[in-house]
């Protein structure tokens, strides 16, 4: 029976009902959108690095996991001392530039031969390997993002690239320069940012670490396997006080419309409150009549929240190919019980005001 | 199919017995009710004596603001008495906590107010079923279609109060006060708001009730024709009860 009243009751006032369903639907949806954006870039990130297929990589001391952040203060000549290293196949130092020019990217400059050696080569879709110093290689996401074609010409860090070929995705970066270009471009000449190796055997991954510490002591030497793991976003600086940030964010729009939604609620069905503890309604059944209808409100709002998160994805990626947005069931509860407890706790002063009017006061309600 | 309707003895039977002790249903002691505007007491009520005995249909009269209504609140437990005693059923109301006097009017009063106050996103079946739930026996079939049909409402079920007449309102409302067989009932105005027809028909479903079922009945009311339905009609003025004689 109290299911039939909370039911009619959301139903009784349709566009209330409804603000309050997108406003939690929105909650909802941007804490599974702000998370899965950040865990799905990184993820997607940590996975094209992954993808190079090295072993091992080299850094500077204190050199950040997200090689965006990293600069170029190792001189290029480490890689001959690396590939003295007893268990050493091949090494390639990249240089990462970072460029918002023609939108977000993070630009490796590479020796295609060293480079070709550590990662197996890349898969060309169409046209060929740099020849040039002003060649260009696109991975194919990036190509349909910006629109570019084989032997177009893309323009990047005020220098005119010549689109040489486009390779299948997920080797390091989206956009490959020559190495010698990008020193000239980013004024790093005969500098590295990062040294990916190649061991003779997989299982001497450890062995060449072990090697390598004492001639580059304080230097970042990680193993590539276990790169996935270092990608969260507690290892960036900021990045999971601003996810907290947006949480409490998407939390207080619920909770602030569904603390008004039910305190109008409440206004408006003062009499009916009277009527309910005229024929014997405990307090406690009017707060959980109140507290119900937050729930059954909350609950279509989770799960219009949860078909947004899916469409606003769709509608994103077929705008912006080269974004990466994780939705995980794991996510999907967690925002789900966010909005509930948000829910629940908006409607808790509402209903426990309700709970305490004086029953002829109410009845006597206009 | 057995009937969970309580048939108590006709009213004229319990007039009768009246001298043989029949313990009242409803006893009031020297009652007093304040209420307080700023820093003023206004007493509605001034040391109410008032006896009810069970199978009574009693109206209670009186020009507006002599204090029928805050009787009526006292006696159903949405007040709390200033002073004096409150007993229904044999219960102290006066000496109950909000939540005990809760429970009391939960399992013995029915209310049947001049508004009819129904609940508007229920419908009729809705707002009779809520009191059975509210009582917390479930939801009783047998009780509910003798009932609805005792009132004529077999047809008007699915209707909300929006799409009823008054009079049709007030039956439901009658319904859900006496669904879960209260010891009395409490009406305050029944016919206040209803054009002079339904007003007969409601008073003689009360009326019905009360002959019939033995159904104990307070009505506060300022129409001596409504008046003439109970078997006994108590005056007030300022606060106090100015006599009580068997109605006519």
């Amino acid at each position: 029976m109290i299911r039939q009243l909370i039911v009619n009751n959301v139903l009784h006032r349709p566009i209330r009902t409804i603000v309050s369903v997108i406003a939690v639907g929105v909650e909802v949806a941007l804490v599974i959108l702000i998370v899965g954006l950040t865990s799905g870039l990184l993820q997607e990130t940590a996975k094209r690095i992954e993808g190079i297929g090295a072993d091992i990589m080299l850094q500077p001391p204190s050199a950040s996991v997200y090689l965006a952040f990293s600069g170029a203060p190792m001189p290029i000549k480490i890689a001959d001392k690396l590939r003295e290293l007893k268990y050493v196949q091949a090494v390639a130092p990249v240089l990462l530039q970072f460029s918002s020019s023609n939108g977000v990217d993070v630009i490796y400059g590479i020796d295609p031969k060293s480079f070709r050696d550590v990662s197996g080569g890349f898969v060309f879709l169409e046209g060929h390997d740099m020849q040039g110093p002003d060649d260009i290689l696109m991975d194919d996401w990036a190509a349909k993002a910006k629109n570019v074609s084989v032997n177009s010409t893309f323009r990047l860090l005020d220098h005119d690239f010549h689109v040489a070929g486009i390779v299948e995705h997920g080797k390091g970066a989206r956009l490959f320069v020559q190495l010698s270009t990008l020193q000239d471009l980013s004024g790093s000449r005969d500098k590295a940012s990062v040294f990916f190796m190649k061991s003779t055997d997989p299982n001497y991954t450890q062995a060449v670490m072990d090697e390598m510490k004492p001639i580059f002591p304080g230097y970042e030497i990680r193993p590539l396997k276990d790169f996935l793991s270092l990608m969260t976003a507690t290892n960036l600086p900021g990045l999971n006080a601003f996810i907290k940030s947006m949480i409490v964010l998407a939390v207080s729009i619920g909770f602030l419309v569904i603390l008004l939604s039910m305190y109008t609620t409440v206004i408006e069905r003062t009499r009916d409150i009277g009527v309910l503890k005229s024929i014997g309604a405990s307090k406690g059944y009017i707060i959980r009549a109140l507290l119900g209808e937050s729930v059954f409100i909350c609950v279509i709002g989770i799960g219009v929240g949860i078909a947004m998160s899916y469409g606003t994805r769709a509608v994103f990626l077929s705008s912006f190919p080269t974004l990466s947005i994780l939705i995980t069931p794991d996510w999907i509860v967690r925002s789900a019980v966010i909005a509930l407890a948000g829910g629940l706790l908006g409607a808790s002063y509402p209903a426990w005001l309700a709970s305490r009017k004086d029953a002829i006061e109410a009845l006597s309600y206009d | 199919m057995p009937i969970a309707i309580t048939i108590r003895p006709p009213a004229d039977a319990l007039l009768t017995t009246r001298d043989l002790r029949v313990e009242p249903i409803v006893v009031t002691e020297d009652l007093w009710k304040l209420y307080h505007a700023g820093k003023v007491e206004v007493p509605a009520l001034r040391g109410v004596n008032f006896k009810v005995l069970p199978g009574e249909f009693v109206s209670v009269m009186g020009p507006s603001g002599c204090g029928k209504s805050s009787l009526l609140y006292v006696l159903g437990g949405l007040a709390q008495a200033s002073r004096g005693r409150v007993l229904v059923d044999g219960n102290d109301l006066s000496t109950m906590s909000d939540a005990e006097r809760t429970k009391l009017r939960r399992d013995k009063i029915g209310f049947v107010f001049q508004r009819f106050n129904l609940l508007p996103t229920l419908d009729a079946r809705g707002n009779i079923a809520i009191a059975q739930h509210i009582h917390g026996d479930g939801f009783n079939s047998a009780r509910f279609g003798t009932i609805t049909k005792l009132l004529g409402l077999t047809e008007r079920l699915k209707h909300r109060p929006s799409e009823m007449s008054g009079g049709e309102q007030q039956r439901v409302a009658i319904a859900r006060a006496i669904i879960n067989d209260p010891k009395i009932i409490l009406a305050d105005e029944p016919t206040g708001n209803l054009d002079t027809q339904n007003s007969e028909i409601v008073l003689s479903m009360l009326s019905q009730l009360n002959k019939d079922l033995g159904q104990t009945i307070v009505m506060i009311t300022h129409n001596p024709e409504a008046a003439e339905y109970s078997t006994r009609v108590v005056h007030m003025r300022d606060g106090v009860i100015v006599d009580g004689v068997p109605a006519a």
